[in-house]
């Protein structure tokens, strides 16, 4: 069979639907064995966020099916293949991601911003960036520091602007020959995860770079949101809401600029630069 | 009507947000998002194809308080069209003279802030979040993996990288 052809939907016997932030989603196999290792792999992309529910349909759907050798693995969305990998491992690990960005990117009432984020003193810091930029080194020493674990991966935003908690495991980067990447509890790192809705304090726009001087630049709200706005899931299938969500999100938000150096050393700076902040923003509202 | 001089404020296929003192616009036909500050916000507003640039500039310098030139409308104008914002596509009035040098210029002989749109292309794709994972080589040649350590090799970790 062609890498490219479609099965048609016949060939999935075995299908359930879940709804997850308010996303109706079809799993669909061509084995019992099979959606239910899809279905497991679903329960752990989304945190267990998710309920089976009967009779109804779903907006998105993912298929999966095996050769007739039972070797390669085929994951379909919505009808049309996408991609094919021989390791289990690897395929369940790519269906991972990609599934709970459909979750963010089509849920209604949440809006997800591609973000490491941690609790300090009742306010969150986020960290919009892309991937490989030292997003999780980051939050992981912030942690170490003793910052409130929220999620390595996104800022979850409600309709007032509040930061909700998505804690899966931080997944740590490393080389080893080739990179790879481990799960780490952040309780393994002396920390607490943060399990109360609360407002940002502080927007970090950095990424690391080796050698640089943290030497930031404050942005207004405008310019933030702005900055933000690539790293918004929703930023097209829902612009409206995630641009008001956004505005009142650092309604009271400091927004800082700049590369940064290695973590560990940046991480006790910023600390300490918030706090200041945090108590001078109290003296002056008094 | 020479309509150079009546510019027209583009509506269509744009998603607009108030901030204090900033208007943010999302452009969802090139997923172009901008940040107007307060005098660009001001004369953008004002860009209803009845209201002549001179015309603008007696509204802004009414608004704002101070004395504001057709040049610093212009300078506006030349922003907003560089990004779309505009109806029609307008030239700057600026004979002889670069923007740096207009700035400068209009700078020194007003107190209003000079108008300054910051503008931004986010990725059309949501999946450009998602950690450059992959199951096959191919899967790296995605614009949505652009920005992963290899664009070419899907490793047996899973990922765009070596």
């Amino acid at each position: 069979m062609s890498q490219n052809s479609v099965i048609s939907d016949h060939a999935f016997d075995f299908k359930l639907v879940f709804e997850s932030y308010g996303v109706r989603v079809k799993l669909e196999a061509s084995s019992k064995e099979l959606l239910e290792k899809a279905s497991e792999a679903a329960e752990s992309a989304l945190l267990g966020r998710l309920e089976i529910i009967e009779n109804v349909n779903a907006e998105h759907s993912f298929g999966f099916s095996l050769d007739d050798d039972g070797e390669t693995l085929f994951l379909h969305e919505n009808g049309e293949r996408i991609t094919s990998d021989t390791s289990v491992k690897r395929f369940f690990r790519f269906f991972d991601g990609l599934l709970r960005i459909k979750v963010a990117e089509f849920t209604r009432d949440r809006v997800f911003i591609h973000a490491g984020v941690v609790g300090w003193k009742g306010r969150a810091i986020v960290i919009p960036a892309n991937s490989f930029r030292g997003k999780t080194s980051l939050v992981a020493e912030l942690v170490r520091n003793g910052a409130e674990y929220y999620s390595d991966e996104y800022a979850v935003l409600d309709e007032n602007g509040l930061v909700h908690s998505f804690p899966r495991f931080l997944a740590i980067r490393y080389f080893d020959g080739e990179l790879r990447e481990k799960l780490v509890n952040p309780s393994s790192l002396g920390g607490r995860v943060g399990r109360v809705e609360i407002p940002i304090g502080l927007v970090l726009l950095t990424e690391y770079e080796a050698d640089a001087v943290w030497n930031p630049q404050t942005l207004t709200a405008g310019q933030g949101i702005i900055e933000m706005i690539p790293h918004t899931i929703p930023r097209r299938a829902n612009t409206k809401f995630a641009l008001n969500v956004l505005n009142t999100s650092v309604s009271d938000a400091i927004i800082l600029k700049s590369p940064r150096g290695e973590a560990s050393d940046f991480a006790v700076e910023i600390l300490s630069y918030f706090d200041n902040y945090i108590s001078l923003a109290r003296t002056f509202r008094g | 009507m020479n309509n150079s001089h009546f510019p027209i404020a583009r509506k269509n296929g744009l998603v607009v947000q108030e901030v204090p003192d900033e208007v943010l616009v999302y452009d969802l036909e090139t997923n172009k998002a901008h940040c107007l500050n307060q005098s660009a916000a001001m004369i953008w507003r004002s860009c209803d194809g009845k209201t002549s640039v001179s015309e603008i500039a007696t509204l802004v310098e009414e608004q704002a308080g101070n004395k504001v030139t057709e040049d610093f409308v212009w300078l506006a104008i030349d922003q907003l069209s560089e990004n779309n914002l505009l109806e029609k596509q307008l030239t700057p009035n600026f004979p002889g003279q670069s923007r740096r040098e207009v700035i400068k210029k209009i700078g020194l002989a007003t107190m209003v802030a000079i108008p300054v749109i910051a503008s931004l292309v986010a990725p059309q794709s949501a999946l450009a979040a998602n950690s450059c994972r992959c199951n096959q080589n191919s899967d790296c040649g995605l614009p949505a993996n652009a920005q992963c350590p290899s664009t070419t090799v899907c490793n047996s970790a899973g990922f765009c990288a070596p």
